[in-house]
């Protein structure tokens, strides 16, 4: 067991969803520490990203309480939290009547940026991400599924949040780019060391990613662990989800490329 | 052609008649896009809504025109004057095909690009002005093509209750049974119709998102 | 944002194309408007050719608008500045008071009322009458009249229970029409009145179909076919002498049109009506060629 990191930046106290007669999450406890990318890994339907979403508030808890870096989240105003948090997803929804620049530069730029900043900033992103600076003038429907959600990262870490919420981001790509993006996030975060709570049901991206595991299954915590731990871990669930994904998973535990 | 001649002659009087014409299609195309485009709004937001207020636009517009007129001509201020009623009818009969078509553009924006903006941390109205209208400008625009096109058209019946425009040259040259007048009014009218059609279709290409 | 300012361009060209619209003004033009009868038109057309013979101005004709409410509508939007109008149908139609038979007095008070009252409430006035009434016309045959020396409605009742009445189906069915009519008069015919097409009302009563018929006190046929209109001197019938119905804004601005109209006042009598209606009507002469010549032997233009 580690020893207990400075407090954590994302808590979850007790907190249960329930919506349209459908209990999604309940009595979910878990500390994000900072620096650490905590993956929430789960079929469909465990609760995982209903979780993520009660982070920046486009869900409220049915009962319970989520702290982000020591604050109830239901206080203070909701829009300052969200533009403290860095937000990706499996659709990216970049603006398609904007360019990339327009749509990475966006929160600074309604946070009152000078312009060369932003200009600054967003070149320096698109190189963080991979691109080519000159993708900045292209529109998304230009680009390809990887290059979009490289655009999708780069927008989340414009503002320069220290939490990021990824929902399943690589989940649409090829497998191909898909190894390419995950194995650009690590090195990426070994150079921010952002607080990531990353979404996913695919075992081995979990294994690789993360720092730690949290199980998920209908809508409890089930349990959290390292990623060797959890390939070892005698839990009927975790055993049952290391099993359904075969072999070769030691070398991804590890930080290896495929 | 006689027509041509006819209305070269008396172009002072179709000049007036045509501006007159634009001046209730103008005003009621207006207010119908004041009313309607934030009702359309406000129902694409809270669904719960959609069905009364489409359904109330859609008997409005089921009520024959000339009915319509006829109905508000006793009402008190309204009837007084008759291009105020026939701006307000024309107004609630652009009403369905504003407010039908911003409802439709609005919700038909990409819900993952409507969430990724709530998620990174944008107003509801940053939500709505950067990102939802803009996305939608083309539906809404075709939608107020139909309710200008509607409005021309209808426009012509207004001058049977003595609100003016291009119409009034077709119930006089009715009256004085003269095909010349009757075209010097129907055909500046579609002309319009068609102008308009072509000059908002235009600006909806080059206001769509690609 | 280039679609924002788009969207500005096309916002305020719209609102350009509006401009134009709003202003009506006409700098130095008369429009004048008239209704879409033979003998509205004729007065429209005297009232244009006199304002074009007397004055610098341009005329515009807005002729064969619908009936009075398209006219009154028409001139309260400023969209004709001047057409001619009824007294008593600018008292019943437009007013709305009622001029119930025998009650409706004097043509100079009834005249005075619509006056003061247009004046008072739309922002129009009236320039003195044109000098025929034309009200509702209890016509006999010409030779009928001159035979037995009849000449008003209470001399003929004695004659009406040799008579037969035709009438329209409006003018029976008005309570301001036939009953009205026979009670004020005391009148009663051999059979109950024959009701017609008012088209056909002078041609049964030249053939001796009927003895008595009621029409236009101005209608062109009285004339061409002999017929004579007894007076009402009762005053049962409400007086619809026909004026020239002008905004007060475009008296203000151009009062030489109010001179040149004030030399149309009393100019045409009851049969002189009669005459440019019949010419117009049953001669099919063009209008423009009769009003001249009609405000040539007049004096009025040259």
């Amino acid at each position: 067991m580690q020893p207990e990191a400075a407090s954590p930046v994302i808590e979850f106290w007790d907190v249960s969803y329930r919506v349209a007669g459908t209990q999604v999450l309940s009595g979910f406890n878990l500390k994000v520490r900072s620096g650490e990318t905590l993956v929430l890994l789960g079929r469909s339907g465990s609760g995982k990203t209903t979780s993520l979403k009660l982070v920046n508030r486009l869900l409220t808890p049915t009962s319970g309480e989520i702290r982000v870096k020591g604050v109830s989240n239901a206080e203070g105003d909701v829009i300052r939290l969200r533009r403290s948090i860095g937000y990706v997803i499996q659709d990216v929804g970049l603006f398609p009547h904007f360019t990339v620049e327009k749509n990475i530069g966006l929160v600074p730029k309604i946070e009152g940026w000078p312009e060369d900043r932003v200009r600054a900033r967003v070149l320096e992103l698109l190189q963080m991400v991979g691109l080519a600076p000159d993708l900045a003038s292209r529109k998304p429907h230009e680009l390809s599924g990887g290059q979009r959600q490289r655009v999708g990262v780069a927008r989340a870490l414009a503002a320069d949040p220290e939490i990021l919420l990824m929902d399943e981001p690589f989940g649409a790509l090829d497998p191909l780019t898909r190894d390419e993006l995950q194995r650009e996030f690590l090195l990426l975060q070994q150079r921010l060391h952002k607080t990531v709570l990353f979404v996913t049901h695919d075992l081995r991206e979990a294994l690789r990613l993360g720092s730690r595991i949290a199980l998920m299954e209908a809508g409890r915590l089930v349990t959290v662990a390292e990623p060797r731990e959890f390939l070892r871990s005698t839990d009927p669930s975790a055993s049952a989800y290391v099993r359904a994904f075969g072999d070769g998973l030691e070398s991804a535990a590890n930080r290896g490329t495929s | 052609m006689n027509v041509f001649r006819f209305m070269w002659q008396n172009h002072g009087q179709v000049l007036e008649l045509t501006l007159e014409h634009l001046r209730l299609v103008g005003f009621s195309a207006l207010f119908a896009m004041l009313i309607g485009i934030p009702l359309g709004i406000a129902i694409a937001h809270r669904p719960r809504f959609n069905k009364p207020v489409l359904a109330s636009a859609n008997i409005i517009q089921t009520i024959p025109s000339l009915a319509l007129f006829g109905f508000l001509l006793p009402v008190p201020w309204l009837g007084e004057r008759a291009d105020r009623l026939a701006i307000l009818a024309l107004t609630l009969y652009a009403l369905l095909p504003i407010i039908r078509n911003t409802y439709t553009g609005i919700r038909g924006v990409d819900p993952a690009v409507v969430e990724a903006g709530r998620g990174m941390g944008l107003t509801e109205s940053q939500l709505l002005f950067l990102v939802e209208l803009p996305l939608a400008l083309s539906v809404i625009l075709s939608g107020v093509r139909v309710a200008v096109v509607i409005s021309v058209g209808l426009a012509t019946i207004a001058a049977a209750i003595g609100a003016g425009g291009l119409g009034e040259f077709i119930f006089r040259g009715l009256s004085m049974v003269d095909d010349r007048v009757i075209l010097a009014g129907a055909i500046p009218a579609a002309l319009l119709a068609l102008l308009a059609d072509f000059g908002v279709g235009w600006l909806e290409r080059r206001l769509q998102p690609r | 944002m280039t679609i924002r300012r788009k969207l500005w361009i096309s916002v305020l060209a719209a609102l350009a194309l509006l401009l134009p619209a709003c202003s009506s003004a006409h700098s130095d033009r008369i429009v004048v408007g008239s209704k879409n009868f033979t003998e509205s038109f004729i007065l429209g057309e005297l009232i244009a050719q006199e304002i074009e013979a007397r004055t610098h101005l341009q005329v515009e004709r807005r002729f064969y608008l619908a009936g009075s409410y398209i006219c009154q509508q028409a001139i309260l939007a400023g969209r004709i500045d001047v057409y001619p109008e009824y007294t008593g149908t600018a008292l019943t139609a437009i007013l709305k008071e009622s001029a119930s038979g025998g009650k409706s007095g004097d043509k100079q008070e009834v005249y005075r009322r619509v006056k003061s009252e247009y004046e008072r409430r739309f922002g129009l006035t009236l320039t003195p009458a044109f000098g025929f009434n034309d009200t509702f016309a209890m016509e006999i045959r010409g030779e009928d009249a001159r035979r037995s020396n009849i000449k008003t409605l209470s001399q003929a009742a004695a004659f009406a229970r040799q008579w037969r009445a035709g009438f329209g189906y409006e003018f029976m069915e008005r309570p301001d029409g036939y009953r009205g009519l026979a009670a004020t008069y005391g009148l009663r015919f051999a059979e109950q009145p024959r009701i017609m097409d008012l088209g056909l009302l002078a041609r049964a009563l030249k053939d001796h179909q009927i003895d008595l018929a009621a029409g236009n006190a101005t209608d062109g046929l009285i004339p061409a076919l002999d017929l004579f209109v007894l007076e009402d001197d009762r005053h049962y019938f409400p007086p619809y002498e026909a004026v020239p119905v002008i905004r007060q804004q475009t008296v203000q601005r151009h009062p030489e049109v109010v001179q040149a109209l004030a030399g149309l006042a009393g100019k045409i009598s009851d049969e002189e009506m009669q005459r440019l209606n019949y010419a117009v009507d049953g001669q099919h002469r063009d209008v423009k060629e009769v009003v001249h010549e009609f405000l040539s032997s007049k004096g009025l233009v040259q």
